[in-house]
């Protein structure tokens, strides 16, 4: 693990922290409503600037703070076409089971691998730190997740191809 | 779909006398472009001739004075960006706390700020260090807390 | 289970139990690469027909297969006019003359097992055979005279089995060698990766000091090696691969040790698929682990006691908020 990954982290979650103060807040646009402004973004001035925490070109998360949604968008690193496969599976898998994680986007922002979207609502019920830590612990795990199957598929065909050729004497 | 549904598509939000636009939220620099374009000059130069001498401190409270903000002023924008990065990859990492000590409440929020703004670059092929950044992170945080960032992203006049 | 096995399991069940205790039969099933078999007794209990159906019969047909299983299973095999409608090739065995011993029905039963093995045999025992000629010739012309003139052929005839659709298995002898090229076809954007990886390996794997007896294997991506570049209507596309497997002559040496080699080498892309298949269900599963353990730090984030505890008053009645 490399020595800024834990600034990296570090710098997400105080950004997180921050941006994590949200209230209820209806629509301005269309009565009785009341949607994620970040989503809607028809009101201008209930948004704010969107802040972008990166380590380098391919690690990056931009964060879309309002006034009762946050959007978190998180690009993975994927050094290869292996890691670019994996990732995108894993990513996939992820957000097709995205009604059992309450806060996961069902697809990402362009540019992105995984979009989470925190509304008041899930604040009001979730402890705040509790959530920061999830996208923290997501963040470090998918990583490791993701190395670990290129190691094992690596180790398999390995295994695969000694065991085949061994057979030839 | 035929034209006798275009109307549908119309924004009509947009023809509002009342509508609020994104230029309403914010006053522009009271400097002008030119004004922005030759303080910053002047700045970015001197904030140079600072660092060649060694004052880390005088170099960042001097760009971080009165930043040009607001749209019009790209030129004078990328100067100041180009000079702050300049103070950051120029000072050591254990100077990093004394220095942002120096600062007051603003000077952090938009240090704070440009911070952010070169990591949203950092993906545009620029050569900037993520891990300077990163560290400089750390330490303001450390140093003015989450209410420096809170400010980073209400702060509508844009550096 | 890493390694393929090469016969079939059906048959060698089905038929150890026949020859137990006659009856009546009429199963269907599938092997590798859509070889269908189709057990029955049609005419009565005592005779039982085992008829295969392979899609590259034609190819097999070419080099010599129909000769090689009528040599395998003399006495068992039907002649061309009576083999079963619909399949390629039939055997009939009656139950009421078979060996008389224990182990020599034994060794029928795994004979008859290994049917599709033996069919896809002959274009490589072919090869075999090609190559232990053009040895011969090489020599005497080597010998014959010096080194003015390389001899003009040395390479065998160019055979191609198209073993399934798009995909087919192309052999060939010279003076030194036989060359196995497979072409295969990966479906799925993750399949080609993958079978990227593992091929990688392989290549890799004979550099290994204890493989160097393996077969020398190359493969090649989209373009065609060079031994086939000249056949018409080769895809050259990005999710077609190109295994080349080089034999040298010690790896059929013998009869046992070539029908070894062959039983391996014709089921390499069943084995390679197989284990593509087998990693992405790996993945599937480790995923699904992954996923549920997010979900656990997840719920961690929800309060775990939303509803409170039921609250009474000194007096011992309960406390009720409205």
């Amino acid at each position: 693990m490399s020595n800024t990954l834990r600034p990296y982290l570090n710098a997400v979650r105080a950004t997180l922290t921050a941006a994590l103060t949200l209230e209820n807040f209806s629509s301005q646009v269309v009565e009785r409503h009341n949607k994620p402004e970040v989503e809607a973004k028809t009101t201008p001035e209930v948004l704010l600037n969107p802040l972008i925490v990166s380590r380098n070109e391919s690690e990056r998360v931009l964060i879309e703070p309002s006034i009762n949604s946050i959007r978190i968008s998180i690009s993975i690193k994927q050094a290869d076409e292996i890691e670019k496969i994996l990732c995108h599976k894993f990513t996939r898998f992820m957000m097709m089971r995205a009604e059992g994680f309450v806060i996961l986007r069902r697809t990402p922002l362009p540019g992105y691998d995984i979009s989470f979207l925190i509304t008041n609502f899930h604040s009001e019920t979730m402890l705040k730190h509790k959530l920061v830590d999830f996208i923290i612990q997501f963040m470090e795990d998918v990583d490791k997740e993701i190395s670990e199957m290129k190691l094992s598929l690596n180790a398999r065909a390995r295994i695969v191809a000694e065991s085949y050729l061994a057979t030839f004497t | 779909m035929s034209n006798e549904y275009a109307f549908r598509k119309i924004d009509i939000d947009a023809l509002d006398e009342d509508a609020l636009l994104p230029s309403d939220l914010v006053d522009p620099d009271p400097r002008g472009p030119d004004g922005a374009l030759s303080d910053a000059r002047a700045r970015s130069t001197e904030t140079r001739n600072l660092v060649s001498k060694g004052d880390i401190a005088g170099a960042l409270t001097t760009i971080l004075t009165d930043p040009p903000y607001g749209d019009g002023v790209d030129e004078a924008k990328n100067l100041t960006t180009s000079a702050v990065l300049l103070i950051l990859n120029s000072t050591r990492a254990n100077d990093i706390p004394n220095v942002i000590k120096g600062l007051d409440q603003e000077q952090q929020a938009h240090l704070m700020a440009y911070l952010y703004k070169n990591m949203s670059a950092l993906g545009s092929g620029a050569d900037i260090p993520g891990s300077v950044l990163l560290t400089w992170h750390e330490k303001l945080t450390e140093a003015a807390g989450v209410g420096c960032i809170v400010r980073v992203m209400t702060d509508r006049r844009t550096l | 289970m890493i390694l393929l096995e090469s016969h079939n399991v059906i048959i060698s069940d089905v038929l150890s139990d026949r020859f137990q205790k006659a009856s009546r039969a009429d199963i269907q099933f599938v092997d590798f690469d859509s070889v269908r078999f189709h057990i029955s007794t049609p005419e009565s209990k005592t005779v039982v027909v085992l008829s295969m159906s392979i899609q590259c019969w034609p190819d097999l047909l070419k080099y010599g297969a129909r000769q090689h299983l009528e040599q395998q299973y003399a006495g068992y095999i039907l002649p061309e006019a009576s083999t079963e409608f619909e399949y390629n090739v039939s055997l009939a065995i009656d139950l009421e003359r078979l060996p008389a011993t224990e182990e020599e029905r034994a060794e029928l039963v795994s004979h008859l097992s290994l049917l599709k093995r033996n069919a896809l045999a002959a274009p490589f025992l072919g090869a075999f055979e090609e190559q232990k000629q053009l040895q011969a010739n090489y020599k005497d012309a080597a010998g014959a005279q010096q080194m003015d003139l390389q001899p003009t052929e040395s390479k065998g005839e160019l055979k191609v089995i198209n073993y399934r659709d798009g995909e087919a298995i192309f052999v060939r002898a010279s003076h030194d060698r036989v060359t196995v090229i497979f072409s295969t076809e990966f479906k799925d954007e993750t399949d080609r990766i993958y079978g990227r990886v593992f091929l990688q390996e392989f290549v890799d794997a004979r550099k290994l000091q204890s493989l160097q007896s393996a077969p020398q294997v190359t493969y090649s991506n989209r373009e065609p090696p060079l031994e086939i570049r000249q056949i018409p209507g080769l895809k050259r596309s990005e999710d077609v691969g190109y295994v080349t497997f080089i034999l040298s002559p010690r790896h059929f040496a013998n009869p046992t040790q070539a029908l070894q080699t062959i039983s391996r080498i014709q089921l390499f892309r069943d084995y390679l698929h197989y284990h593509i298949k087998c990693s992405k269900a790996y993945m599937h599963s480790r995923m699904r682990f992954r996923v549920a353990e997010f979900l656990k730090v997840l719920n961690r984030a929800k309060p775990e006691n939303a509803a409170p505890a039921e609250r009474k008053t000194i007096s011992g009645r309960t406390f009720r908020s409205r």
